[in-house]
């Protein structure tokens, strides 16, 4: 006890050296990204890789913090009537956009009117669930009026860039796609797809002192081998991710930091509830009992993300880490069997391209499958095609991930509940259903985990989707990179990030 | 070579574009998948496709849809918007155009270092040390996957050698040896291995050549081997490896495509994969209408060509 008391004493003197190191301000950051951003319009992708540019572009009226808490952004304060049905804002008064026009209550209006009109089509409006009108009582204050009562909704403002504030001169010249206007810490000079953006410091930041960097010159790299040489090599000064199965030898680089974080997210194996034999919920039993989730998070992150079998990660504090079943093929079998199917049946798992190592968890889950009998044929399609198929329900099974999650409403509410939008399985239990709503209405974080035990434990039973493992969000950089941290949410955020060289 | 000729080949080469045109625009919507799924991704639900694929005019008939593209083109030389990032396609064919045939050019000018002094080589002395150790390394090269290659180049001379930067591009503006630097391994990549191949034309057309008669007269009469190779031999081989040459841009530009993707350079080919992937009909529209362009126009001047090497040649 007493090493631990010193040993938390020496981490706490390090860290206050640390905060005392002076920042540089200046200079250029060049950062790698894996993906092609798909559009840079918040409101209608979906796309990570536009979100880890926005990330730095715009702001949102609540942010979360490094431990995924909700803290002030562009509100100062917030408070919701005593019903739920009214949530209240206030915002600063100092906040500017990039091109140093004011920000006020009229254009957080403008924003969530634009992403609730069904004619901008965007696929995150559902984040806003719930929500009749925004309205602007005066120039600093913001007021959702609500159908029912949501609590997830403050959440859901804070969880990724979709629901930042946007200018409403960059959809009306028509550049929201390429250059959105935000109050971010930068703006965005040039985008050439499939190729680069360059993000320049936003001069009326309304954070003082902040960015340090001048400049960040994002590159697309996709080969990930390519990306790893031309961070070793000093090409580039941060790279998004890296090959999992070279981080040893990063590790052991000189001059290079490997940054790694549990991420609020999960891969599964999504049920298609409609398939003859796959709507029996003992054969989907049977398939969780029939793989070996330790084999399967080896191939697919090469040991870097943790097996698991329900959703949060035990690093949330909403984790439940509910694990009722074993690797156990005799009982797979068994389970078959009192199913009907003593021998097996033939069934299609659908990866994508898009994601190696989708198509590396279907071979190992075809090989497992294939040992109690269920023959399986891999149906490994580029990206394009996956979403459609997936979107149309077109597969028996198919590998996928959630991310940027925080909330246990954003694990279950719009996969889980019936007819939500992303119930790709048909999945449908009341009972599930009801705790989903009262959810939302409940105050108060030991009442809401209590809830949402339930519906976890309730769902890896049903198991509609097979949870495989919570992946881990790998930055790596030079040793200079100085005040840049890998976070859950898969967030990049460069704002307080600086060059030490 | 007449007039008539020349406009009669540029009718021919109009008519191709007019038939690929008409040939992508209708593959395309048969391809499953839409630019607008890929821009919701994961959380596209049917209401946000349809009001996507409005926005982008694919709701509209396809007959509509090619005459507002080909008109675009026709008259104000305007290739439309990405559906994806809503940039202008026009503005990217304006940097990226030059970048890949500038690859493309360095690629086929190694090739040419590597074939035509090895296939010399290897045609005089046939069944030598130095013709099998040509073939060999022709194998070799012919065998080499071009992605594989780009990344042991990359792992080499950028990660070991710390002599050449790993991938991207410099534009001219930061200095001729930046720029030199970029564009080195991204061009020996695809040019090692099409010089690889066209070493072993160069052998044959050479071989064939070294056979004929008024070469043994040449050197009977005692001619320097020099002049022989020079004067006799390779002028007639010419025309041979011209046509070879030729056809050799076709592969190189296929090889051209995946070392844009490696070297992440800023060309033609990486934004026509993008565009395949991400279901961008209108830049891979206009990406496949310059690459059947270009190839047709190389086939163009290869025939041309012949003129220039061979007088009795000629176009009626």
């Amino acid at each position: 006890m007493k090493r631990l008391t010193l040993t938390l004493g020496l981490l706490a003197m390090l860290a206050a050296a640390s905060l005392g190191l002076a920042q540089k301000s200046g200079g250029t950051l060049i950062a790698a990204w894996a993906q092609d951003p798909v559009s840079l319009d918040p409101q209608v992708t979906s796309a990570y890789s536009s979100f880890q540019v926005l990330e730095n572009v715009l702001d949102t009226l609540v942010a979360l913090d490094q431990q995924d808490k909700i803290v002030p952004s562009l509100a100062s304060s917030w408070e919701s009537s005593a019903d739920g049905l009214t949530w209240t804002f206030h915002l600063r008064h100092d906040v500017k956009f990039s091109n140093g026009r004011p920000m006020t209550a009229q254009d957080v209006v403008y924003t969530y009117d634009r992403m609730l009109d069904p004619k901008t089509g965007s696929g995150n409006a559902y984040l806003l669930a719930g929500v009749k009108k925004v309205t602007a009582p005066d120039d600093y204050t913001v007021q959702f009026r609500l159908g029912a009562p949501n609590v997830a909704l403050l959440g859901h403002l804070a969880v990724n860039k979709s629901v930042g504030i946007i200018a409403k001169e960059s959809v009306e010249n028509g550049t929201i796609k390429t250059q959105p206007i935000g109050t971010g810490p930068f703006m965005i000079s040039d985008f050439e797809p499939g190729q680069k953006v360059v993000l320049k410091k936003n001069p009326y930041y309304w954070k003082q002192g902040l960015p340090y960097l001048n400049e960040v010159d994002i590159q697309i790299i996709k080969d990930e081998s390519v990306r790893q040489t031309a961070l070793l090599s000093g090409d580039i000064d941060w790279a998004i991710s890296v090959p999992p199965q070279s981080l040893d030898q990063l590790r052991n680089a000189q001059g290079v930091v490997v940054d790694k974080t549990t991420a609020g997210a999960y891969w599964y194996i999504g049920v298609n509830l409609r398939n003859q034999y796959l709507k029996n919920p003992k054969v989907r039993e049977a398939i969780n009992y029939a793989i070996n989730r330790k084999d399967i998070t080896t191939a697919m992150t090469f040991g870097t993300g943790e097996p698991t079998q329900d959703p949060i990660p035990s690093s949330s504090a909403w984790a439940y880490n509910y694990a009722p079943y074993s690797y156990d093929p005799a009982k797979a079998k068994q389970l078959l069997a009192e199913a009907g199917y003593p021998d097996g049946f033939r069934m299609m798992i659908m990866p994508t391209t898009q994601y190696p190592e989708s198509v590396r968890g279907a071979q190992v889950i075809q090989q497992e499958l294939g040992q109690v009998g269920i023959k399986v044929t891999i149906k490994t399609l580029e990206w394009a095609q996956w979403l459609q198929e997936e979107g149309k329900g077109n597969y028996d099974t198919y590998v996928c991930s959630w991310n940027g999650l925080v909330d246990p409403d954003d694990y279950f509410y719009a996969q889980q509940k019936t007819g939500e939008v992303f119930n790709f399985t048909g999945y449908s239990n009341p009972k599930v259903d009801k705790l989903l709503s009262e959810g939302r209405r409940t105050q108060g974080f030991d009442q809401r985990k209590a809830i949402y035990q339930q519906v976890n434990k309730m769902v890896v039973d049903d198991a509609p989707y097979i949870y495989l493992y919570n992946p881990a969000n790998i930055n790596a950089y030079r040793s200079y990179v100085k005040g840049y941290a890998a976070r859950p949410d898969q967030a990049v955020n460069f704002s307080q990030t600086w060059l030490d060289k | 070579m007449s007039l008539r000729y020349l406009l009669q080949r540029l009718g021919t080469l109009l008519l191709v574009l007019f038939g690929v045109s008409i040939l992508t625009f209708s593959i395309m919507p048969l391809v499953p998948g839409s630019p607008a799924r890929v821009t919701l991704g994961v959380q596209a639900t049917d209401a946000s496709v349809a009001a996507l694929e409005h926005q982008m005019g694919l709701d509209r008939p396809l007959v509509t849809q090619y005459w507002t593209w080909v008109t675009g083109i026709v008259l104000h030389g305007d290739f439309g918007d990405s559906l994806i990032s809503g940039k202008p396609i026009t503005e990217q064919v304006r940097h990226r155009l030059p970048a890949t045939l500038i690859l493309a050019f360095a690629a086929l000018l190694i090739g040419l270092i590597i074939a035509i002094p090895s296939g010399i080589v290897s045609a005089l002395r046939p069944g030598s040390a130095r013709d099998l150790g040509v073939s060999l390394m022709s194998q070799i090269g012919v065998s080499i996957p071009d992605f594989w290659l780009g990344i042991l180049l990359i792992l080499v001379f950028a990660q070991y050698l710390h002599w050449l930067p790993s991938s991207g591009y410099a534009p001219i503006s930061e200095g001729l040896g930046a720029y030199l630097k970029h564009i080195l391994l991204p061009a020996a990549t695809a040019g090692v291995i099409s010089g690889s191949i066209m070493a072993r034309f160069v052998r044959s057309a050479m071989m064939e050549v070294l056979g004929n008669d008024y070469v043994r007269t040449a050197r009977a009469k005692g001619l320097d081997p020099r002049r022989v190779i020079g004067k006799h031999v390779l002028r007639n081989a010419a025309i041979t490896i011209v046509t070879i040459v030729g056809l050799q841009m076709a592969t190189l530009l296929s090889s051209i495509v995946v070392v844009e993707i490696i070297f992440a350079w800023p060309g033609l080919g990486s934004m026509a994969l993008n565009a395949t992937l991400q279901r961008d009909y209108p830049v891979l529209q206009a990406s496949v209408l310059l690459f059947a362009t270009s190839f047709a126009v190389i086939n163009l001047l290869t025939d041309l060509s012949y003129v220039l090497l061979d007088p009795s040649v000629e176009y009626a």
